[in-house]
């Protein structure tokens, strides 16, 4: 219609060149829109990238897609554990029964067992791996065995633990001069003193090899103690059949040493975990202060907690001299001097603490020494590939239970390797889980009934049962320890033998047994992975798998991976509240400030308007050009701020994204760093958000506009 | 028949708790082809009147007839079309729309009529522009424009729609004399090339001397209606 064509065309004309004649109020009145439009991409960008990293972290780790857990639970089910710990869950009593259900339910791919808890694992300190070595030794004398490798072997481990000796008698005499020896526990700290210093004389030694087990259980029980650096730490584990772990979770990759074989008892320990917790303090510290100079462009000349660092490296070079037997103690010393181009009479602790005094400088070049002379001659992690740990968790009848496993591997899961809350997990195959759970296996079964006809007990409840078979030292469970005190890793074996615990299955016998699928998947569980054909019929599958689990009486509880990862999923809602809430403030506050700026633009135009009508103009002309001026800063400056928004997400993606500064963040950014990134509909949704909030704003003053009456025109002010 | 006719108008303005009245039972009957001045002092309501006949306002009493129509009976919209069709405004401080040509200006109520096409349209404003003598300056923006050369844009944009009425509220207020003349003058020579009827507001008998009938008006009310060298019917039919 060539009428309504040049009044459309007039309109826009009109519309357009007024916003140009009040530039200064339309870059205004854009400005707030471009502002309001960044904002909104960037966080939308922010929260959409950091919740399908969320997404991928967590389903591809742990969650699946749905989590079930007994219905009958008092807790509800938290994948990475609640403000209180780990949820309280009742056991799953037969996984191959829902897992039957479950996977017949259309779109479930597979079912996962699981139960998560947490365990203590003993990490060994220097002194019992040195005793130990040296114990391997004297068995090997004491049975008759003979060389010049074994003669060389013997003295180079004996040479060890006297050193050990003397530079724990070192420590102790300097912690007697400041220790208040009045105390209530005086006596016993000079009995600790009086053993330390017969074992630091030169008679001790002399007599060793006349009685040797009596010397080396003297050292194993009165001075290996002394050395403060026994430990364990918290071990928090996924109990799973590995084989189907790893099918349904693409994320977990096996960093170093080899999978659990199928069937077997074994563990995974997270690969981050095992840095944090189990790597020599010195070489933790170093590869931080890397990460923080290479990474984070940190230095050590301006950085506080680097420069704490370098200073608890260099004090702390006791761990390192106590690892180090006398031959390679000369080795390190020799290859130390040459390298940092050391005067000559310097010794070993010296040494050690000049290649710790770090400057920016010589930082990667003490870094590289330290990796190749200190590193290949000690143990950098207290817990190794091939190694056996024992755990110890408490039992629900509130008795520690302990189990051997074998450490295959270190897993770690991709992308979010670095992340406390994914790459601190460990996993461990479902038959140690269920004897640290305390839960019935067959071996159990049957020492219960050897444990029965022993103590003519007739019946036996399954918490008796538990009480019973935990409560007592006798009554050890196979492959328990039975003291509670610090196990040895890998001396475990060797002590029970030695102290002869009778156990009906002997570790060694646990460890290479194979167990069927059938026997992995006929027990308790506490709760199970279901990873979904199709994720995106999330929604439909729960309803269906809640049906089928109504249905055939299972009783389970069933949760989206979302609320299953309790206050971690939690997060994410609430920056999505949080952020959602600022948005919907910051644009209430554009659209009052836009209105007021085009309603004062308004007034001003209250004439020419008021002459537009007189000369015939009708109301809707004036309205469709206001909201024309609204609607073009709207797309214009919406456009320009959706486009600085994309463009500073595209700089920030260049630069290498926004770096996940904490563990947490890790695993929220499903990576080191979050590269944000916004898809197309997420930027038309905001495109159209700027547009639809522009013309709300330009809605008002237009509306005024449209009533201002011809009679205006009239008016002659000027 | 009488293009305007208003009989018996009353207008009130409310003014805070006060009724001001502005025309009190006013009746005057306009021919076709009339140059008539509206004169009075400040306040008297020439302009009040103006507003009812151009029909921007509407009186609180009374009939006002324009074109044969009963103004009241019309909705806002049909009031509109009317101003647009049949009425053309000069104002006293020239109300050009300040971000358009002055071809632009011209054209605005052509565009808002719809029966033209660009090339008709064209050929009017460029005739137009050049009869008020301003067919130079037809891509100027008003603001370059001195208050003369407006006030004949202005006069070029009431008449390009060739309405029958031409309403000019002080339309030499804000000039000097002689400029005030001349536009005047042009408005005249537009009443009898066309014989389109011009109703204008004035205070300044300079201006009303060329008038054909004044009619005075004071305190809201018409006080005498003057013929002037019986031209009253010059452009009459």
């Amino acid at each position: 219609m060539a009428a309504a064509a040049g009044e459309t065309k007039i309109l826009f004309k009109i519309a357009l060149r007024n916003l140009w004649a009040s530039l200064v109020r339309s870059l205004f009145v854009g400005g707030v829109v471009a502002l309001g439009a960044f904002l909104l991409v960037f966080c939308v960008a922010m929260v959409g990238t950091i919740n399908r990293g969320m997404s991928v972290s967590i389903q591809n780790s742990l969650g699946g897609q749905l989590q079930v857990y007994n219905a009958s639970s008092e807790d509800k089910l938290e994948l990475y554990g609640g403000m209180s710990g780990e949820s309280r869950l009742v056991p799953i009593e037969d996984f191959a029964a829902i897992k039957a259900v479950l996977e017949d339910v259309p779109n479930v791919r597979q079912v996962v067992p699981m139960g998560i808890d947490q365990a203590m694992v003993a990490t060994g300190n220097a002194v019992d791996i040195a005793l130990e070595r040296l114990r391997n030794d004297v068995r090997r004398l004491e049975a008759g065995e003979r060389g010049p490798e074994l003669e060389r072997s013997y003295a180079a481990h004996l040479g060890h633990v006297r050193r050990m000796v003397s530079l724990l008698a070192q420590e102790l005499s300097q912690a007697r001069a400041i220790a208040d020896l009045g105390g209530r526990e005086a006596k016993e700290r000079q009995q600790e003193w009086e053993d330390l210093t017969r074992a630091n004389t030169d008679e001790f030694w002399a007599g060793f090899d006349r009685a040797r087990y009596e010397r080396l259980e003297f050292l194993e029980n009165k001075v290996a103690k002394l050395s403060l650096d026994a430990a364990f730490t918290f071990l928090r584990y996924v109990g799973t059949d590995p084989q189907a772990f790893f099918r349904a979770f693409p994320l977990a990759e096996i960093a170093e040493g080899e999978m659990i074989p199928p069937g077997r008892r074994g563990i995974l320990v997270g690969k981050q975990y095992a840095e944090e917790y189990l790597k020599l303090k010195n070489a933790r510290r170093l590869d931080q202060i890397k990460e923080a100079r290479d990474r984070w462009r940190r230095t050590i000349a301006r950085d506080e907690e680097l420069q704490r660092w370098v200073k608890e490296n260099a004090i702390g070079t006791r761990e390192i001299l106590l690892q180090l037997d006398p031959l390679r103690a000369e080795e390190v010393t020799g290859l130390l001097r040459t390298g940092l181009g050391a005067p000559a009479g310097e010794d070993l602790d010296a040494l050690l603490q000049r290649l710790f005094q770090t400057t920016d400088a010589d930082f990667d070049r003490k870094y590289r020494l330290f990796y190749e002379v200190i590193a290949p001659r000690v143990r950098l992690y207290s817990i190794n590939v091939g190694d056996t740990i024992t755990i110890k968790a408490p039992s629900k009848s509130g008795y520690f239970n302990a189990v051997n496993v074998r450490v295959y591997g270190f897993i770690k899961f991709k992308d979010i390797e670095r992340s406390g809350i994914a790459g601190m997990m460990s996993v461990m195959d479902l038959m140690s889980f269920r004897d640290l759970y305390g839960f019935l296996t067959r071996e159990k079964a049957a020492e219960i009934a050897q444990l029965k006809e022993s103590v003519q007990v007739q019946e036996l409840t399954r918490e008796d049962a538990e009480a019973a078979l935990f409560g007592g030292a006798e009554a050890a469970p196979a492959g328990g320890v039975p003291d509670p005190a610090p196990a040895r890793q890998s001396a475990i074996d060797e002590t029970a033998l030695l102290e002869g615990v009778k156990s009906g299955v002997r570790p060694e016998e646990l460890a290479a047994r194979v167990y069927s699928q059938e026997e992995i998947e006929r027990g308790v569980v506490l709760n199970a992975a279901l990873i979904l054909e199709d994720p995106g019929k999330l929604s439909e599958t729960l309803a269906a798998v809640q049906k089928a689990s109504d249905d055939a009486k299972l009783g389970l509880a069933v949760l989206s991976w979302k609320k299953a990862s309790g206050i971690v999923g939690n997060f994410v809602e609430t920056l999505q509240v949080v952020i959602a809430v600022g948005m919907v403030i910051i644009f209430l506050v554009a659209l009052v400030i836009v209105n007021n700026a085009i309603g004062m633009a308004v007034l001003q135009r209250v004439k020419e308007i008021g002459t537009l009508r007189a000369i015939g103009a009708q109301r809707r002309f004036v309205l469709a050009m206001l909201l024309v001026e609204a609607m073009t800063l709207g797309i214009v400056f919406g456009l320009l701020g959706t486009g600085f928004g994309v463009a500073v997400l595209s700089a920030l993606r260049s630069a290498g994204g926004i770096p996940a500064s904490n563990d947490f963040t890790y695993f929220l950014f499903a990576g080191p760093a979050l590269l944000p990134s916004l898809s197309a509909l997420d930027t038309v949704w905001s495109l159209a958000v700027v547009f639809v909030v522009s013309v709300l704003s330009g809605f008002y003053p237009a509306v005024l506009a449209m009533r201002v009456t011809p009679v205006e025109a009239m008016a002659s002010e000027e | 028949m009488a293009i305007v006719s208003v009989k018996n108008v009353s207008k009130d303005y409310q003014l805070g708790k006060t009724v001001v009245p502005a025309l009190r039972g006013v009746s005057l009957d306009i021919e076709p082809g009339e140059f008539l001045s509206i004169a009075g002092p400040s306040g008297s309501g020439k302009t009040t009147l103006l507003n009812l006949i151009g029909c921007v306002d509407t009186a609180t009493s009374g009939t006002v007839m324009v074109g044969g129509k009963d103004t009241r009976s019309l909705s806002e919209r049909q009031l509109t079309d009317l101003r647009l069709h049949t009425i053309g405004f000069i104002f006293q401080s020239f109300n050009l729309v300040q971000v358009l040509s002055v071809f632009q200006n011209v054209e605005f109520p052509l565009l808002l009529q719809g029966k033209l096409t660009a090339r008709e349209r064209e050929a009017r404003v460029m005739a137009l522009l050049e009869a008020v003598g301003i067919g130079t300056y037809r891509k100027h923006r008003p603001s370059e424009l001195s208050g003369g050369q407006r006030q004949r844009v202005a006069v070029a944009r009431a008449l390009v729609s060739r309405p029958a009425l031409v309403l000019a509220d002080e339309p030499t207020a804000n000039l000097d004399s002689q400029t005030g003349a001349t536009i005047i003058d042009l408005m005249k020579e537009m009443n009898q090339r066309d014989g389109t009827t011009f109703i204008f507001s004035t205070h300044d008998p300079r201006v009303m001397s060329h008038a054909n009938a004044v009619v005075r008006i004071a305190d809201g009310q018409i006080v005498a209606r003057e013929e002037l060298n019986g031209q009253a019917a010059a452009g009459g039919k």
